[in-house]
C-alpha cells in the first residue's frame, strides 16, 4: 500500500490544531493568551471576506517592496562600481564590514530625528537595512568573475558596457540573487518594525493594537498573515532564482 | 631562420620578464601566412606566456612583435585565442549557440545574420544537437569544440591555441586533432599550437619549435616535411615522423634538466 | 599596512568634515550634532554608568535569547536528524512557523510575559532557533552512517550517544548555525527595545532622541555598531571566515 508522504506531516499539524482547539474550549489553556485555532481562523476569514484585510496588508507589502527595489538598485549599482576596483575595496571594505552587523532597526532614532515619523522615515530605514546583503553579495558578485571571463572578453575586444551585460552582471546573478532574496526578508521586517514603530498602516500595527486591546484572535490573525506573506515572498525568489539560474542545474 | 617575404607573424629578440626574473628570453621566429606553427617545451618553460603575448593580453619586456605589417599592441579580434581550461573559458549561462554569439555580438553582426553564421558554425563543429544545451552538460570534448567555434566566429587571421587538448582523453584528442587540421586547412588560416606532447605537435605542425626553459629560448627549430593530408595511424608510423620525434625528444630531455 | 590606512580614509573623513560642517554651522545641532560632543556623551553615559547597564542588559537578553534557542535547536535538530520518518511528520508543522519574522511576536509576548528580560529574551531565541535548527539538521543526516552503528552496536542510551558520537560529529557544521545564530541574537535583542520593550541599549537610544540628546543617541548607536563589529570579528577569529558575504542577516 502506498502511503502519501506528506499524509503524515498533514496528519500531525491537524492533530496540534485539534488539541489546542480542545484544550482552548475546555479552558485548560487561557484563551486570552492562546485562542483556539477556530476563533484565529473565523477572525482571519472576517478581516478577509470585509475587505479589512486589504488595505493594511497592501500597505505593508507596498513598504517592503519599494524600501527594497531602492535598496538593491543601488547595492547592486555600487556593488558593481566597488567590485570592479581593487582600490575602491580597499577603501570602502572596512566601512562595508563595520555597517554589516550593525541592526538597521539601530538607526530608527536617527530617521526620526530627520524625517519625523512619516514615510520618508520608514522607507529610509528600510532601504538602509535591505541595502547591505545585496550591496556585498554585489560586490563579492563583481569581483569574482572569472578572470579567464575577462581575458575572453579582452580577446573579442568588448566594449565596457558589453563587458557589464554579458559578462560581468550574469557572472554576479547567483550572488545578487541570493543577496536580494535575504534583503527581501530583511525588509519585511523592517516594514513590521517602522510600522510599530510609527503608528502606521499596515500588519504590523494591526498586531500592536490587538495586543493593546487584548484582541489575541486578531493578534494571531496578523501574525499568521504575515507569516504566509514571508512564506510567498521566500518562494516567490526561489522560483525566479530557479528559472534564471537554470543553467546551473547542469553542472556536474 | 627562413626568411619570406609573406610571413604574417614576426618576432624579432623578444624577452618576457616578470618583476625582474626572465621568462621568455631571445624569441625571435616568423609565422608564414597559413602556416601551422607547433611550439612544444617542458611545462614552465614559458609557452602559455609566448602565446598570452601574442594574444595581446601581456606585453613583452624588450623585443619587437609584428602582425600583418604592424606592431603587435594589445588584443584584436583577427587573433583569437583558445584556451587550455575550457570550463572557464565559456559563458555557463548561455547555451551553445549562445557562447558562439558572442563573438558575432562583440563584432557587431545583428540578425539575423548572426543567426545563420551560429548555425553554419555549429554545423561546422558538429554541434548542431546541442545548439540548445549548456555548457555544464557537455563533455570536455565538445566544450571545446565550442570554443573552437566561437573563435572561429571571429574569422581571425591567427589563431592561438594554448594546450587545446590537454585535459582531455586520448580518444577525444585524437578527434580534435584531425579536425582543426581539417579546419585550418580549410580556411588557410595561421596557427600557432602550445602543447607538451611532442608527438601531437609534430602530427599537426608544418614546424615546430622546441623551447627550454630557465628562462624559455628556442632550443630548436624544425620543418615537419610529412604531407598533408595527414592520418593518426599511418603518419605516427612514417620515417620522417620517427625521425623527427628521435631529433627532438633528445632536446625535450636535455631541456628538462 | 596599506589597506588598514586605505580603509581607514573614509571613516575619518567622514568625522572630521562632520565635526567642522557642524562647528560652521552648516548641519542643524539639533538633527546632527557633532563627533565631540558625541565622544563627551559617551564619556558621560560610561561614567555615570547608563551605558555600561543598557549595554549589559541589551547583552544578556540576546544572551539568554541565544541560549534557548542554541538547546532547543540543537536537541529538536539532532532529533529530526536522527529520524527521518519524525522529520517528515513533525518537520513541516515546525517549518510553517519559519517564515514568521521574528518581530511579529513581540505583541504576543509582550502578552505573554509584560514587559522585560522574558518578552525579549522570546523574540530572540524564536529568531536564532532557526539558524541552529536548520544546520544541525542537516549536520546530523550528514554523520557518517558507520558512525551510528557503533554507537548502537555498544548499545549507548540516548544521552550517553548523543555526547560522546553524535554531538562531536557534528560540531564542526552546527558551530556555523550557532555563529549566525549569535550574530542575530544581538540584531533581534535591539530590535525589540526600540519597538517596545523599555530596556537596553535601544531603548537607551529612543529615550535619547525623544529627550532631544542626538549626541547620546549617536554615542550609542555607534557604541552598538562597534559592539556588532566586534563580536563579528570574535566569531571570524574563532571559527573562520562565514561564506555568506552578504553578512549573517535573517537566515536564508
Amino acid at each position: 500500500m502506498k502511503r502519501l508522504p506528506w499524509l503524515g506531516a498533514a496528519l500531525f499539524a491537524a492533530g496540534l490544531l485539534v488539541l489546542w482547539q480542545v484544550l482552548a474550549d475546555r479552558q485548560f489553556i487561557s484563551q486570552v493568551f492562546f485562542p483556539s485555532p477556530s476563533r484565529t481562523l473565523s477572525e482571519l476569514y472576517r478581516q478577509l471576506a470585509s475587505g479589512q484585510l486589504w488595505k493594511p496588508l497592501e500597505a505593508t507589502a507596498f513598504r517592503m517592496f519599494y524600501g527594497w527595489a531602492l535598496a538593491s538598485l543601488a547595492g547592486v549599482v555600487l556593488g558593481a562600481a566597488i567590485g570592479f576596483s581593487r582600490t575602491a575595496r580597499d577603501y570602502l571594505e572596512p566601512t562595508l564590514e563595520f555597517m554589516r552587523p550593525l541592526p538597521a532597526s539601530a538607526v530608527i532614532p536617527a530617521a526620526i530625528l530627520f524625517f519625523g515619523l512619516s514615510n520618508s522615515m520608514t522607507v529610509a530605514v528600510i532601504a538602509f537595512g535591505a541595502v547591505w546583503p545585496v550591496l556585498l553579495a554585489s560586490v563579492h558578485g563583481f569581483a569574482s568573475v572569472e578572470r579567464q571571463l575577462m581575458e575572453v572578453a579582452a580577446a573579442l575586444r568588448l566594449s565596457r558596457a558589453q563587458l557589464f551585460l554579458k559578462i560581468a552582471a550574469p557572472s554576479a546573478l547567483p550572488d545578487i540573487l541570493a543577496g536580494a532574496r535575504v534583503s527581501l526578508a530583511i525588509a519585511l521586517i523592517l516594514a513590521v518594525v517602522t510600522e510599530m514603530q510609527a503608528s502606521q498602516t499596515g500588519l504590523g500595527q494591526n498586531i500592536l493594537l490587538a495586543q493593546r486591546s487584548f484582541r489575541s484572535p486578531e493578534l494571531y490573525a496578523g501574525v499568521v498573515t504575515l507569516g504566509i506573506m514571508g512564506f510567498a515572498i521566500n518562494q516567490a525568489i526561489v522560483v525566479l532564482e530557479r528559472r534564471l539560474l537554470r543553467w546551473r542545474g547542469s553542472h556536474e | 631562420m627562413r626568411e619570406s617575404p609573406a610571413a604574417v607573424l614576426s618576432l624579432e629578440k623578444v624577452r618576457v620578464a616578470f618583476g625582474g626574473r626572465p621568462v621568455l628570453s631571445d624569441i625571435s621566429f616568423e609565422v608564414a601566412a597559413g602556416e601551422f606553427l607547433c611550439v612544444v617545451g617542458p611545462s614552465g618553460c614559458g609557452k602559455t606566456t609566448l602565446i598570452r603575448m601574442l594574444a595581446g593580453l601581456l606585453a613583452p619586456t624588450a623585443g619587437s612583435i609584428v602582425f600583418g605589417g604592424r606592431p603587435l599592441a594589445g588584443t584584436s579580434r583577427d587573433r583569437a585565442i583558445i584556451f587550455q581550461d575550457y570550463t572557464k573559458a565559456l559563458l555557463p549561462w548561455r547555451t551553445v549557440a549562445g557562447n558562439i554569439a558572442l563573438s558575432l555580438e562583440a563584432g557587431g553582426i545583428a540578425e539575423p545574420e548572426r543567426g545563420r553564421r551560429v548555425e553554419a558554425l555549429l554545423a561546422k563543429m558538429q554541434l548542431a544537437h546541442a545548439a540548445v544545451q549548456y555548457p555544464g552538460q557537455l563533455s570536455g570534448g565538445m566544450q571545446q569544440r565550442v570554443q573552437i567555434a566561437r573563435c572561429l566566429a571571429q574569422q581571425p587571421k591567427l589563431l592561438l591555441m594554448d594546450e587545446p587538448f590537454g585535459a582531455l582523453d586520448a580518444i577525444t584528442r585524437q578527434t580534435l586533432q584531425d579536425e582543426i587540421a581539417r579546419l585550418v586547412a580549410e580556411e588557410r588560416t595561421t596557427v600557432v599550437f602550445i602543447t607538451h606532447d611532442l608527438e601531437e605537435a609534430i602530427y599537426l605542425g608544418d614546424r615546430v619549435i622546441v623551447l627550454q626553459s630557465n628562462p624559455g629560448r628556442i632550443a630548436e627549430m624544425i620543418a615537419v616535411k610529412i604531407p598533408r593530408p595527414r592520418s593518426q595511424l599511418e603518419t605516427r608510423e612514417d620515417r620522417r615522423f620517427l625521425e623527427h620525434r628521435h631529433r627532438l625528444f633528445g632536446l625535450l630531455q636535455d631541456a628538462e634538466g | 599596512m596599506k589597506r588598514i590606512l586605505r580603509g581607514a580614509v573614509l571613516p575619518v573623513l567622514v568625522f572630521a568634515l562632520w565635526e567642522a560642517g557642524s562647528r560652521a554651522g552648516l548641519l542643524p545641532m539639533d538633527t546632527f550634532s557633532r563627533p565631540s560632543d558625541i565622544v563627551l556623551a559617551f564619556a558621560a553615559g560610561v561614567s555615570d554608568g547608563s551605558i555600561p547597564l543598557a549595554t549589559w542588559l541589551t547583552a544578556q537578553a540576546a544572551l539568554v535569547g541565544f541560549a534557548i534557542a542554541a538547546v532547543a535547536g540543537i536537541l529538536v535538530g539532532v532529533i529530526l536528524g536522527l529520524s527521518p520518518f519524525l522529520e517528515r511528520t513533525v518537520g513541516p508543522s515546525i517549518e510553517a512557523l519559519r517564515p514568521v519574522p521574528a518581530i511579529a511576536l513581540t505583541p504576543l509576548t509582550l502578552l505573554l510575559f509584560g514587559f522585560g528580560l522574558r518578552m525579549e529574551a522570546a523574540v530572540v531565541a524564536f529568531a536564532c532557533v532557526w539558524p541552529v535548527l536548520i544546520v544541525t539538521v542537516a549536520a546530523v543526516r550528514g554523520i557518517e552512517p558507520r558512525l551510528l552503528e557503533v554507537a548502537q552496536a555498544l548499545e549507548l542510551a540516548f544521552p550517553a550517544r548523543l555526547r560522546k558520537i553524535i554531538l562531536p560529529a557534528a560540531l564542526g557544521r552546527i558551530v556555523v548555525g550557532l555563529r549566525v545564530a549569535v550574530s542575530i541574537s544581538l540584531i533581534v535583542a535591539v530590535t525589540v527595545e526600540i519597538v517596545m520593550n523599555p530596556r537596553g541599549l535601544g531603548y537607551g537610544m529612543i529615550i535619547a532622541q525623544q529627550s532631544l540628546q542626538p549626541a547620546l543617541m549617536y554615542a550609542q548607536l555607534l557604541w552598538l555598531g562597534l559592539l556588532g563589529w566586534g563580536l563579528n570579528a570574535l566569531l571570524t577569529r574563532a571559527f573562520g571566515q562565514w561564506h555568506g558575504a552578504f553578512g549573517p542577516g535573517v537566515s536564508p
